[in-house]
């Protein structure tokens, strides 16, 4: 028997295929890797660095949105129904401090506090807003791919040491929160560090801090209307001044070069109505609702907007002043009186008529605070004195002269009138008539509004409707712009703490 | 029994060989220019990807602090942006820190102040200036002195910034481009393609 043994020696070939597999998977794996880094970088870290602001920024709308109703509805804002938390600081202010919410698909989280502060004398709360968003991070855990910006130093928990490129903008907390760590409580100041360690990790914080402060009823307009609006004569004018800096000169109105000129042209006009009879001069804006004002055929030396839609909310009779005096309760004869009152506490006088004159005394050389509730018509005088500031609330009409209104203090805001709205709708209305000059402000949401004659008037009027077809020279005074209580609250200020 | 071992040593002929060298040579070559194709295509996708990483970085470095800004400005050529914001947080040599040390590093208290554009929020009495500029291939951010390199590439990285400057408010648009390494004739519309676009508004600009 004959055994072949044949020998096939062509394995090169497959060897030669595996090599050049394994080659091109070298490259591909390379290419992979490098693609998913960029785009975990690209991508994932971008996304939840954003989202984490939008977190913080919806954060800030919802504590803001509880400041608003510190102004509309104090008995709910904050409300523990709604997961808030309130203290009371030393300094006697609140901080309201709110749990944590998670929202949307990717499961962002946020954080407020609101804190009340005091910054100016109209006794009116501010607010400091701090909201923190947080956004799980998706995707690797790397802090990226920064080799253009290399320098040896990728990442640090070391506030002057937080790396380079994306590391040093996006701060990624991989394991622990790197602020509270770092910098201590963010929310409260408190200054000492603390490792905590976050979940779901790693995830990107962002934090922001808004100050929400009060508007007033006289926040820089002269008159404020929700229905018709008429005047004034053609030969009027509105423009404005501020007290605070001088007493008021004609002159400014049309010279630029003056330094008071800026406080000289917000004698602006604002109605919630399409249709308007706007006459005279106006050193200010005009704002209607869907008007057609044009500058063809107004003399209105500053915007027209005609787009500027507003409410009024109804003026209710305030809650937190003291309790009243026990005399006078009318002013059925002319009466003198010299209350003690202060700003946080002041003497509160409950009238049901009002139809003779009452003076106000100063104490001795202290600012006096008086308070009148009228449940009836004011049909009466009053003469206000230096260092005297009253705010008169009236359930009725009015329906005076201008020289039955007089304010001594050189100060429109020492002389505040609230009408407070009917409850029933019923028609209220304010008639102010010649002669005599005026000086006070007027807020009567509920009420028509008429002056007569052609006063001198220096403050400013919200109401329902206006009519006033005499050749009045009306100046704003910039200094009312914080006065009175709050109807709403704005957001003055946006900060971030990037650390 | 007699057992014979038969082996096929048999040669190629030169015509053989001929062909087979050729085609060798042929199917290297291909391989070889391949990979330096998808070498120089690896590197191309690469760099424009780390480059277009950066773009985004400038965007949100740009972003963040024209929103917490007071005062944007933009040089006419756009390329340098100026920033005035809060000093929200007290550092070394504030003058809070120079009379309280342990001050440093916590966040400063509003004040409020009247001017003639109306009521303004205030984090102490000074600012800090934050300037966005080109510098050769890097883009640098300077904070108050500090100097930080916040992108640098090879592929010209331009940051373009406008504002407007408005009534009641204020606005800046960004656009980054920048040239990619494989671009062929450095044309102006190789740059254009390359636009990440963004805008933002000044939270801070205060209204009268």
């Amino acid at each position: 028997m004959r055994v072949s043994f044949i020998l096939n020696e062509r394995g090169n070939v497959l060897l030669c295929a595996i090599c050049t597999i394994f080659v091109v998977s070298l490259i591909a794996a390379n290419v992979l890797l490098n693609c998913t880094a960029r785009y975990n970088q690209a991508s994932n870290q971008v996304r939840s660095w954003n989202e984490a602001l939008y977190a913080a920024e919806s954060g800030g709308d919802i504590a803001y949105n509880e400041a608003r109703k510190l102004a509309s509805d104090s008995t709910n804002a904050f409300s523990a129904s709604n997961g808030w938390t309130t203290s009371t600081n030393p300094d006697g202010s609140k901080t309201y401090t709110s749990g944590t919410t998670t929202v949307g698909t990717n499961g962002l989280r946020m954080s407020q506090s609101v804190k009340t502060f005091y910054p100016d004398t109209s006794g009116n709360a501010w607010c400091r807003i701090r909201s923190k968003g947080t956004s799980p991070l998706q995707g690797l855990k790397r802090t990226g791919m920064d080799d253009r910006l290399s320098n040896g130093n990728r990442f640090s928990a070391n506030g002057a040491t937080r790396g380079d490129g994306d590391t040093l903008l996006r701060k990624i907390d991989f394991k622990y929160d790197h602020f509270t760590a770092t910098y201590g409580d963010w929310f409260t100041g408190d200054s000492t560090k603390t490792i905590v360690a976050v979940s779901p990790a790693p995830q990107l914080s962002r934090r922001i801090e808004l100050i929400a402060s009060p508007i007033t009823p006289f926040d820089d307009v002269a008159i404020k209307v929700t229905g018709n609006f008429y005047g004034l004569g053609s030969a009027a004018y509105i423009d404005s001044y501020r007290s605070s800096a001088g007493p008021y000169d004609p002159s400014v109105k049309t010279n630029p070069s003056d330094p008071r000129y800026v406080d000289s042209q917000s004698g602006s006009v604002q109605i919630d109505n399409a249709t308007a009879t706007v006459m005279g001069d106006i050193y200010g804006n005009l704002y209607t609702n869907g008007g057609t004002a044009t500058k063809k055929t107004l003399n209105v030396h500053g915007t027209i907007d005609n787009n500027v839609p507003f409410t009024l909310p109804s003026f209710t009779m305030p809650t937190n002043l003291p309790a009243p005096q026990a005399s006078p309760t009318n002013i059925n004869s002319n009466i003198t009186v010299t209350p003690t009152g202060t700003a946080q506490t002041p003497t509160v006088y409950l009238l049901s008529s009002f139809t003779k004159q009452l003076t106000i005394n100063q104490n001795g050389s202290s600012q006096t605070y008086v308070a009148i509730h009228l449940t009836s018509d004011f049909t009466g005088k009053i003469d206000v004195k230096p260092g005297v500031h009253v705010q008169f609330f009236i359930n009725g009409n009015v329906d005076v002269k201008a020289e039955d209104l007089v304010n001594e203090t050189g100060y429109a805001g020492n002389l505040q009138f609230y009408s407070i709205s009917p409850t029933d709708g019923s028609p209220q209305h304010v008639n102010i008539n010649s002669p005599g000059n005026l000086m006070a402000t007027f807020y009567a949401p509920g009420a028509d509004f008429t002056m007569n004659g052609n006063p001198d008037v220096i403050g400013a009027v919200i109401a329902k409707s206006f009519y006033g077809n005499g050749n009045t020279s009306w100046h704003y005074d910039r200094s009312l712009d914080s006065l009175g209580e709050p109807t709403d609250y704005r957001i003055a200020s946006y900060v971030e703490d990037i650390r | 029994m007699k057992l014979t071992h038969r082996s096929h040593q048999s040669g190629f002929t030169l015509a053989e060989m001929m062909t087979a060298m050729a085609v060798a040579v042929l199917i290297f070559a291909a391989i070889l220019t391949s990979s330096l194709a998808m070498q120089k295509t690896f590197n191309a996708v690469d760099n424009y990807f780390a480059t277009h990483i950066q773009q985004i970085r400038i965007i949100d470095y740009l972003n963040r602090d024209v929103k917490r800004a007071l005062i944007c400005t933009t040089s006419p050529n756009q390329q340098t942006v100026t920033l005035t914001i809060p000093k929200y947080i007290i550092q070394s040599g504030d003058p809070e820190a120079v009379s309280n040390p342990s001050l440093v590093g916590t966040m400063r208290s509003p004040t409020i102040s009247t001017t003639t554009s109306g009521v303004q929020v205030n984090y102490g009495t000074t600012t800090s200036t934050v300037v966005y500029a080109i510098n050769g291939n890097s883009i640098l951010r300077t904070e108050d002195g500090v100097v930080t390199t916040i992108a640098s590439s090879t592929d010209q990285l331009v940051p373009s910034t406008t504002d407007a400057d408005l009534t009641n408010t204020e606005y800046a648009t960004m656009a980054v481009t920048f040239t990619p390494i494989f671009t062929s004739g450095n044309v102006a519309a190789e740059r254009t393609g390359t636009t990440v676009f963004s805008l933002a508004y000044l939270r801070n600009k205060r209204r009268g």
